[in-house]
C-alpha cells in the first residue's frame, strides 16, 4: 500500500468517524438528563440569585481569580434574577427538545455567564463540562428524537417519511466522546504530576475532608494506606487508557463500565452528588443505534413499559398545536420565556434574601463574646507535638516503601515495622521510637531525622535476638515528647533467656 | 446542485469547528502537562483537566470579627443564613485565596443593622483534619484520645469598606517559613543579607552624567 493510499484511508477512516449517519438517540438521552442533573444545583440558588450573582450581592467572578479583572458585567438584582430565570427556562425546554438548539444557546450561554460570575459558589469542574456539552447540544441535532420538535414534525409530515427515524452525522456525539477522553488524560496528568497521589497522602486527606457532602465510606477509606494505594494506580491505568479503549468494539465497555463505577464510587467515598451524574449521564453519547436496539429488545424481555416517558412531550406537542396558526412556535417560546422572567423577577423580589422587608429594617450582626473574640484575634499557639502526625501504626508489610497492614501480634523472628505518617507543613524532627515492656521499661530506642518534605518516616525492629515472647509497647516521640504508643504482644519460642524480675533488661 | 453545495458548505463547517475544538482540547493537555502558563488564564480553566490538584493535611475555615468604636465585637457572617454550596460549609469558606473577603465584608455590612464598625478582622481557624474522622471510627483506629484543638491566625484586617489594612501571611505560609527560619545558619545568613534601597546614588543623574561628560559628583546625590 502506497503513502497515498495510506492517506486516503486515513481520510476516509477519519471522514466515517465523523459524518456516518445514525439515529442521534444516544444524544437524545444527554439533552434529556445532562442538564437535568445540571440544573439541580442551579436551582438550589434561585434562591440566592441576588446575593451570588448580581451588584447587589458579593459575586467572585472566575476572571478575577487569575487577575484578567471583572470581565462580565455584574447586574441589578431584578436584572440578575430575571436573566436566571430565562436560563431555568431555557434548560427546561432543551430537556423536553421544544425548540431545542434556541433553548441550548441562550440556556447554555447563561449558565456560562451565572458560573463565572461565582467561582466560589457555582463554578467548579463539573460545571465546565457542562458547559462544553450545553454548546455541543445547541449545535447538534439532539432533539431530532425524542423531543416535542421531534413529535411536532412527525405530525406535520405527510408523505410517510415520518415513519422513518431521523440520521444525522454522529460528530456531535463524537465531540462529546472525545472530550471525555480529553478530561481523563488530562485528569491522569494532573495525578501523575502529584507523587502523592500514589503514596496515597493526597487521597487520604481529601477522604477525611468535609468539603462536599457526608462521605462515611470515605473515611474508612483514608485509614487503609494499601487499598488507596492499589486503587491509585487502578485509576491512573484506567484514565490513560480511556482514550484507546472508548472506541473498541468490547474494549468501551471496560472503559465506560469501570468509569461508571468510578464515578458513583466517589458519591460515597469523597460525597460528590453532581460531578458523578453529570459525568455517567454524558457516558449516554456513547450509546449508539444497535445498544438502544439492544436496550429496547432487553426491556421488551424484561417486559418492562417506559412508554409514559414520553407523555409529557407528546402532550405538550398536542397543546402547542392548539395555538393559533399564525403565532409561530418561536413565538410561544418567547411567550413562555418572559412568563418565566417576570416570574422570577416577582420570586427575588418575595424571596427578599435579606431580609429587608420581611424584619421591617436590616436584620442585626451578632454580638461575639469579647474573649472568645480577643482569644482568635491575638492567638499564637504553636503546633502541638502531636498534632504534626496523622497517625501511628505497626505492622509487618511494606507496599510501595509504606506501610500496608496493622498488625498487634507478632510471632519471634518477624520484623516489625513502625510507621508515622506526618502533616504537613513540618519543621526538620527528631523522631524516636521506643520500645517499652509492660513495666515501662525501655527497650531499645532508634531515632532518625525527618526532614520538612517527608511525609512518612519506618522504623524496622528485627525481634529475634532482641526480645522474648511478652507484651510491648512501641512509642513514638517526637523533640523528646510521647505523641503515641502501640501495644503488640509477641509469642513464639524466646530466642534468648527471660531475664529474672527487677533486672534490667536491656 | 444548490442543495449539494449548501450539504458541502455545512461538511466543511463542521469540519472547521470539529478541527477548532480538537485543538482547543489538545491545547489544554499540553499546556496543562507541560505547565504553560498560556493555559493558567480565564479560558485555560475551561480546557485544563486538574481535578484535585491540591492537598492539605490540615482543615481550615475563616471568621470574620467586626469591632465597633466602643470595643464590642460581632460575629460578621449573614444574619439571613450563610450559602452553603457543596455541603454544609459556609461559601465564604471556598475563598482559598481571600479574593472573596472584602465583598463578603461590604455585602454583609450593608445589609445589616450595627454600630460604625472600626475594623474587621478576618482570622483562619486551622486543625488536624485527622480529627474529622467520626468518634467510632477514630476509637477504632487511633489509640489516643479525640482532643482537637484549633489553631487561629490572623490573616488580614480591613476597613469596614472591606479595603484591607493589614495582611499576614496564611497559616500554611507562615508554618512553612517557620520550619524553614528554624534553622540559625539561614536566620544569621537572612540577618546578614537584609535588602536596602539605596538612596546615595542616583542612577539617572549617573546616566545623565555618562552622556554630557559632565559629571561633577559621579553621580552621588546626598
Amino acid at each position: 500500500m502506497s503513502g497515498k493510499s495510506h492517506l486516503r484511508s486515513l481520510r476516509e477512516s477519519t471522514e466515517r468517524f465523523f459524518f456516518a449517519e445514525e439515529s442521534p438517540y444516544g444524544l437524545a438521552l444527554v439533552r434529556m438528563c445532562l442538564p437535568t442533573v445540571a440544573l439541580i444545583p442551579m436551582i438550589r440558588r434561585f434562591f440566592r440569585v441576588r446575593e451570588l450573582y448580581s451588584a447587589d450581592g458579593c459575586p467572585q467572578q472566575l476572571a478575577e481569580l487569575f487577575g484578567n479583572g471583572r470581565l462580565l458585567p455584574e447586574l441589578p438584582g431584578p436584572v440578575a434574577a430575571a436573566l436566571y430565570g430565562l436560563m431555568l427556562f431555557a434548560l427546561i425546554c432543551g430537556v423536553f427538545g421544544f425548540r431545542t438548539r434556541l433553548s441550548f444557546l441562550v440556556g447554555g450561554l447563561l449558565y456560562i455567564y451565572f458560573n463565572m460570575l461565582d467561582a466560589i459558589g457555582t463554578m467548579t469542574k463539573y460545571s465546565v463540562i457542562a458547559s462544553h456539552v450545553l454548546l455541543i447540544l445547541a449545535i447538534s441535532n439532539a432533539g431530532a428524537v425524542w423531543s416535542v420538535d421531534a413529535v411536532l414534525r412527525r405530525r406535520k409530515c405527510t408523505d410517510g417519511t415520518a415513519a422513518f427515524p431521523v440520521r444525522v452525522p454522529v460528530w456531535p456525539a463524537r465531540l462529546i466522546q472525545i472530550l471525555f477522553a480529553a478530561i481523563y488524560f488530562g485528569a491522569a496528568i494532573t495525578k501523575v504530576q502529584t507523587p502523592e497521589f500514589f503514596s496515597g497522602e493526597q487521597m487520604r486527606y481529601w477522604l477525611v475532608s468535609n468539603w462536599n457532602w457526608p462521605n462515611p465510606i470515605g473515611e474508612m477509606m483514608a485509614l487503609s494506606p494499601a487499598f488507596l494505594m492499589i486503587s491509585s494506580y487502578i485509576t491512573v491505568v484506567w484514565e490513560v487508557t480511556f482514550p484507546f479503549l472508548a472506541w473498541r468494539p468490547l474494549g468501551r465497555y471496560a472503559a465506560l463500565g469501570i468509569g461508571a463505577a468510578f464515578h458513583i464510587m466517589t458519591i460515597f467515598s469523597l460525597g460528590l452528588w453532581i460531578f458523578p451524574f453529570i459525568c455517567t449521564t454524558c457516558y449516554l453519547a456513547f450509546l449508539q443505534e444497535g445498544d438502544i436496539a439492544a436496550i429496547r429488545i432487553l426491556l421488551r424481555r424484561l417486559r418492562l413499559q417506559f412508554h409514559w416517558a414520553g407523555m409529557p412531550r407528546i402532550l405538550t406537542a398536542s397543546l402547542l398545536e392548539q395555538r393559533p396558526a399564525m403565532v409561530p412556535l418561536a413565538g410561544i417560546w418567547v411567550l413562555a420565556a418572559i412568563v418565566a422572567v417576570v416570574g422570577s423577577v416577582e420570586a427575588d423580589y418575595r424571596l427578599d434574601v435579606y431580609g429587608i422587608r420581611r424584619h421591617g429594617a436590616p436584620m442585626a450582626l451578632p454580638l461575639m463574646d469579647a474573649t472568645v473574640a480577643r482569644q482568635m484575634i491575638n492567638s499564637r499557639s504553636a503546633l502541638r507535638e502531636k498534632d504534626k502526625y496523622f497517625s501511628f501504626d505497626i505492622g509487618s508489610m511494606v507496599m510501595a516503601g509504606q506501610l500496608a497492614n496493622r498488625r498487634s501480634q507478632f510471632e519471634t523472628g518477624d520484623v516489625i515495622i513502625a510507621q508515622c505518617n506526618l502533616n504537613p507543613p513540618h519543621e526538620d524532627l527528631w523522631v524516636e521510637c521506643v520500645i517499652q515492656d509492660e513495666q515501662d521499661r525501655v527497650i531499645d530506642v532508634a531515632g532518625q531525622f525527618v526532614t520538612r518534605d517527608q511525609l512518612f518516616a519506618k522504623f524496622s525492629y528485627l525481634t529475634a535476638d532482641k526480645l522474648i515472647p511478652g507484651r510491648y509497647w512501641v512509642v513514638l516521640k517526637s523533640s523528646g515528647q510521647e505523641v503515641s504508643r502501640r501495644p503488640f504482644e509477641l509469642s513464639g519460642d524466646a530466642a534468648v533467656e527471660r531475664p529474672e524480675d527487677g533486672m534490667l533488661a536491656n | 446542485m444548490e442543495g449539494w453545495c449548501w450539504m458541502n458548505l455545512r461538511r466543511w463547517g463542521a469540519g472547521l469547528l470539529i478541527g477548532g475544538y480538537l485543538l482547543l482540547l489538545s491545547w489544554g493537555i499540553i499546556g496543562h502537562a507541560l505547565k504553560i502558563p498560556a493555559a493558567g488564564n480565564t479560558l485555560g480553566y475551561f480546557v485544563v483537566w486538574d481535578m484535585f490538584c491540591g492537598w492539605q493535611a490540615f482543615d481550615n475555615r475563616t471568621h470574620f470579627i467586626a469591632e465597633d468604636s466602643a470595643g464590642n465585637y460581632y460575629r460578621l457572617q449573614e444574619p439571613w443564613g450563610a450559602f452553603q454550596p457543596f455541603g454544609h460549609v459556609d461559601r465564604v469558606n471556598y475563598d482559598v485565596s481571600n479574593h472573596l473577603a472584602p465583598k463578603h465584608i461590604r455585602n454583609v455590612l450593608t445589609h445589616t443593622e450595627h454600630p460604625q464598625i472600626d475594623r474587621v478582622y478576618v482570622v483562619q481557624e486551622v486543625w488536624p483534619k485527622q480529627y474529622n474522622v467520626p468518634d467510632r471510627l477514630w476509637s477504632s483506629y487511633f489509640h489516643e484520645p479525640k482532643d482537637q484543638q484549633s489553631y487561629f491566625n490572623l490573616r488580614a484586617i480591613c476597613a469596614a469598606d472591606g479595603a484591607l489594612i493589614e495582611s499576614n501571611p496564611d497559616w500554611y505560609v507562615a508554618q512553612g517559613l517557620k520550619s524553614i527560619a528554624d534553622n540559625p545558619r539561614l536566620r544569621e545568613q537572612s540577618q546578614g543579607a537584609l535588602p536596602f534601597y539605596n538612596t546615595f546614588f542616583n542612577p539617572r543623574a549617573a546616566a545623565d552624567s555618562n552622556s554630557s561628560f559632565s559629571a561633577v559628583d559621579d553621580g552621588l546625590t546626598n
